[in-house]
């Protein structure tokens, strides 16, 4: 096992990462922007060390600074969390070019699933079902105009490149396909520096369920169920469930299947997640794969009673996974809600809930700062029970006893949706927040 | 807070057990390395996928010269030239062979260039390119021989040379031999222009001295690589003999731009696309300007074309539409949102390519110029532009052009002879620029020097009026074999306002004025002082830009098919006519 791992992150995942690490007894290094000296991850970890200034750019996404942080520190593995550089192929490789361990999968494996083309093919190859469309990359009107056709409306136009809503537009017309792909590829070019785009059939509402993946460097593969991410705004995640209310049995044992068969198809290791659009007549399409631990992680870890990050630090030391996957037993109803802050500022006062299957990932205490720089996300609220009823009746309360202020939050839009008669009957697809949560 | 929390406990087990049987992480060796622009640490590979320009601060990184044939020749095309001269010490200097040698050791080179040819895109080139690392690239006996060699072989072979310059001038240690280098390229240069070759100058950091007082100044086309240090005299000689210290920014490659000597920035992920397009360019003119192609000029005019000429007029004066005032004429050729130079350009022709600078004194963004294809003919084109707003129009000067325009119109047009290229102007200009400076500069002789050299000019030369033809300032471009304006553009030896005031006294009776002077297209064609005029759709704008552009181009090819088979002898001898009998 490792001596000492750096968490090149910050916010609720970088305290998730050191939890982990001292419960099992491994020292932590925490690298911090000039903005975070007194952040809980800062304050928590075992050492600390100052890379940089506020903007993300000159610290956490900074390799130079955070790899030789780590060399000077000397930690022998680096856990990257979520977004910055988690997702960074050239990071991965420059860390095992040091002798640093990547916790994560190989730098190869990020390069494949970060470019969504060839992901789509390698799948497509593999046997793992995709949504129609998108086989080859286009740059001019000219060319989208012939791919929509060949497609058939409605499409979705995707940048090659492209992540969290930037870069993407769906087009229900001939007509309205001139605006939307210059559109998305003005964004492309300017978030992603490249103006490859992709167009696809877009499957109208479906819901979005991933399986959350784990593999070792001995070449066993397991899934642990899926998640329903359905509820999303501008395909953003709000809310995660799992498993999901929507999946047959047998179906969620199928796609299942295939979640392995695809992290196998790329020889994936350490945690992932293989995200699935499934439409009404629960056929399903792999849309990507995320090549890291996951914002909504907590909720497969709620309903399998397994510890993610620490299994992640267990297949990055080089261990089998000690499990099969007849032995993962899903139990109960899990959800997550994501709290986001609406501005920067002092958090003046911050009161959270607790009790019986009732979790609060955050990196926030009473005084500390927001600051304007990085994401919004203050916390997380993950609720256990044992079926979705219960679970529902939960976070209801939860949400109802979290207080937060001095900064805005989305916690009352949040509470509205799950008592939202709708969201109460049950399972919701992607379209469920444009109808009822116009903004 | 930061003592609140306990700390993890340490697991001394594992630890014990995992020591010692792996090694500590480190960064490997030349991993990483500092920018000598901004200091900040950056991946050596990077540098190397990236150009070798600095991914934080775009910095530029000197190139090795066999890199950078590496970056730029067709796979396996280059073939080198002159390798190996024996060692050259005039002045027996003790220490310089042995220095020499070291240096040959160390770099793999054996002088400061290496000289061959290559191709790039499949159009071959004779090539040299200078090491900074041999000696900051000085020009002894060795770098003057095998520059003068690849120049003289590039003529006989009938090629075309690019010179990649990086040096700090002329060798010390050779001492007089090395001075005489100079003049060596310079005169082998001549001659290989002489014999109608392209030659391209590239400055890259730093090209000073002796080097810029020869063969990288001598260029039909000088590129350079932003940021690059450009001079005779280094900035430390300069800053000790006027005691000063120098602006920032002074003697790079952009200020040298802006000062009119180099035709623009190249910056280096272009490269290769820039250069073969310009040697693209000037292979098609070679091609077209077969003399067996040539026809008398009785013969070109035997044939009387009709249409557009006809049509044009057609549509002009006759059929009962409404006239126009000669005033409205003018307000209309003055209007906001008319085509510019520019528009023209972009609409009529593929691949401009602007090229800046006089070569004298300055750019002026008042005229705009360079090379273009027309129908896939390479061509020169210069137009006079006017802004599209306040901001642009300060720019541009509000299309008045300064003496070093008409300077800068003229290099382009002694090219565009060279290498057998017709040339377009299009003049939109309220005049020229009527300024301190402009005197200064030689604004009468600037027009008067283009008026007397255009007459001679030994390619087809096509000028059209496309908003105001002002005066001298528009004649400066426009001793041309035919000159056609647009339906509503007017040209004049002066403003309507002007006119008014000085014959009149009172500028506030332009409207008048410009009924008696005679100066809309329709005026000038019945006077003869145009061929044609060329009708546009109305609204005049960019959303017409195809259709007004359809009827120019149309003619373009008329003008071409008729005067590309004239001689020069044929074209200046009709262009003598043209305004003699005027």
């Amino acid at each position: 096992m490792f001596d000492k791992v750096l968490i090149a992150n910050r916010g609720e995942i970088a305290v998730r990462v050191i939890r982990a690490c001292r419960e099992m007894g491994i020292g932590t290094v925490a690298v911090y922007s000039e903005a975070d000296s007194e952040a809980l991850h800062t304050l928590l970890a075992d050492e600390a060390i100052c890379i940089g200034p506020a903007k993300s750019q000159d610290s956490y996404l900074n390799m130079e600074r955070i790899l030789s942080a780590a060399v000077a520190m000397g930690a022998d593995a680096i856990h990257p969390g979520f977004g910055f550089l988690s997702e960074n192929a050239r990071f991965a490789e420059l860390c095992s070019l040091c002798g640093m361990k990547f916790i994560g999968p190989d730098s190869q494996v990020i390069a494949k699933m970060g470019n969504k083309a060839e992901a789509r093919n390698t799948m497509i190859k593999a046997g793992v079902p995709v949504v129609p469309g998108g086989e080859t990359a286009v740059r001019t009107l000219k060319e989208a105009r012939a791919a929509a056709e060949e497609v058939g409306y409605p499409v979705m136009i995707k940048a090659a490149l492209g992540g969290g809503g930037k870069g993407m537009r769906t087009v229900q017309n001939p007509e309205e396909l001139e605006a939307g792909f210059l559109n998305a590829q003005r964004e492309a070019v300017k978030g992603f520096s490249d103006d490859t785009m992709y167009i696809e059939r877009y499957v109208e509402n479906p819901r979005h369920i991933e399986f959350q993946i784990l593999a070792d460097e001995h070449g066993n593969v397991i899934h642990l169920g899926e998640r329903d991410c359905s509820v999303q705004r501008n395909h953003q995640k709000l809310i995660e469930e799992a498993p999901s209310a929507t999946i047959p049995e047998e179906l969620r044992r199928e796609m299942g299947k295939m979640a392995v068969r695809a992290a196998k198809a790329v020889g994936y290791t350490n945690a992932g997640t293989v995200e699935f659009l499934v439409d009404k007549e629960n056929r399903y399409y792999f849309i990507e794969m995320n090549t890291r631990i996951q914002v909504e992680h907590p909720v497969t870890e709620a309903v399998t009673g397994m510890d993610l990050i620490k299994a992640q630090l267990h297949i990055a030391a080089g261990e089998a996974l000690n499990f099969t996957q007849e032995e993962v037993q899903l139990s109960g109803h899990a959800i997550e809600c994501r709290i986001n802050a609406r501005m920067a500022g002092k958090l003046t006062n911050l009161q959270v809930p607790g009790g019986m299957g009732i979790r609060v990932d955050s990196a926030m205490y009473n005084g500390c700062m927001v600051p304007p720089y990085y994401d919004a996300m203050l916390l997380k609220l993950i609720v256990h029970g044992g079926d979705r009823a219960e679970a529902l009746k939960k976070i209801q309360c939860a949400l109802g006893e979290l207080v937060i202020e001095g900064v805005e939050t989305n916690l009352e839009e949040q509470y509205e949706i799950f008592t939202h008669p709708v969201y109460e009957a049950g399972p919701v697809d992607t379209g469920f927040i444009e109808k009822y949560f116009k903004e | 807070m930061r003592r609140l929390f306990k700390k993890t406990p340490s697991n001394s087990y594992i630890k014990i057990e995992t020591k010692g049987t792996k090694a500590q992480p480190e960064v490997p060796q030349g991993m990483w390395r500092k920018c000598n622009k901004c200091s900040a640490p950056i991946f050596s590979e990077d540098v190397k996928t990236g150009n070798y320009i600095c991914p934080k601060c775009g910095g530029y990184f000197r190139v090795h010269a066999r890199r950078r044939i590496e970056m730029l020749a067709d796979g396996g095309s280059f073939e080198e030239w002159d390798e190996g001269l024996p060692v050259s010490n005039p002045l027996g200097l003790s220490g310089y062979p042995k220095k020499l040698s070291e240096l040959r050791e160390k770099t793999g080179l054996d002088e400061a260039v290496i000289t061959g040819k290559m191709s790039m895109d499949g159009h071959e080139t004779a090539v040299g390119v200078m090491d900074g690392r041999f000696i900051m690239g000085s020009m002894g006996k060795n770098v003057g021989e095998k520059i003068a060699g690849a120049t003289e072989r590039a003529t006989a072979l009938g090629l075309p040379l690019i010179l990649f310059c990086c040096s700090g001038g002329a060798r010390m240690q050779e001492g007089i031999v090395s001075l005489m280098q100079m003049a060596k390229t310079a005169a082998a240069l001549k001659r290989h222009s002489d014999a109608g070759l392209l030659f391209i100058s590239v400055l890259t950091d730093p090209t000073t001295g002796g080097v810029t007082a020869s063969f990288a100044m001598l260029g039909d086309v000088i590129l350079a690589e932003p940021g690059a240090l450009i001079g005779f005299a280094g900035p430390r000689v300069i800053e000790q003999t006027i005691g000063q210290k120098l602006p920032e920014g002074f003697q790079r490659a952009e200020f040298l731009v802006e000062h009119g000597f180099v035709d623009a920035i190249l910056p280096r992920e272009k490269s290769r696309e820039m250069l073969t397009r310009l040697l693209a360019f000037h292979e098609k003119a070679d091609g077209r300007m077969e003399p067996e192609g040539r026809s008398c000029m009785q013969e070109a005019f035997k044939t009387k074309d009709g249409g557009l000429l006809e049509k044009a007029d057609g549509q002009n004066g006759s059929g009962g539409e409404e006239i126009i005032s000669a005033w409205e004429r003018v307000k209309r050729s003055r209007k906001q949102g008319r085509l510019t130079g520019l528009d023209y350009i972009q609409e009529i022709f593929t691949d401009f390519t602007e090229l800046h600078g006089d070569r004298a004194y300055g750019d002026d963004k008042a005229i705009v110029g360079g090379i273009a294809y027309f129908h896939g003919r390479p061509v020169t084109v210069i137009a006079q532009q006017k802004g599209r707003n306040t901001r642009e129009n300060i720019e541009r000067n509000f299309s008045m052009p300064s003496p070093e325009g008409y300077r800068k119109a003229l290099r382009l047009m002694r090219e565009a002879e060279k290498f057998g290229r017709p040339v377009f102007c299009f003049m939109d200009t309220p005049g020229a620029f009527c300024g301190m400076e402009a005197e200064e500069r030689g604004q009468g002789e600037a027009i008067a020097r283009n008026l007397f050299e255009l007459s001679a000019l030994k390619v087809p030369v096509l000028s059209v009026v496309i908003g105001e033809g002002g005066s001298g300032g528009a004649l400066a471009l426009a001793v041309a074999d035919e000159v056609w304006m647009m339906e509503n553009a007017v040209y004049s030896v002066l403003s309507p306002e002007g006119f008014a005031s000085i014959l009149w006294k009172d500028s506030k009776r332009a409207d008048e004025a410009a009924e008696v002077m005679k100066i809309t297209a329709k005026d000038l064609k019945d006077l003869g002082i145009v061929e044609r005029v060329i009708p546009e759709a109305v609204p005049v704008g960019k959303k017409n830009a195809r259709e007004i552009c359809e009827n120019l181009e149309v003619g373009f090819e008329e003008f071409l098919a008729r005067y590309g088979k004239l001689s020069g002898e044929e074209l200046t001898a009709h262009r003598y006519e043209r305004f003699r009998n005027i």
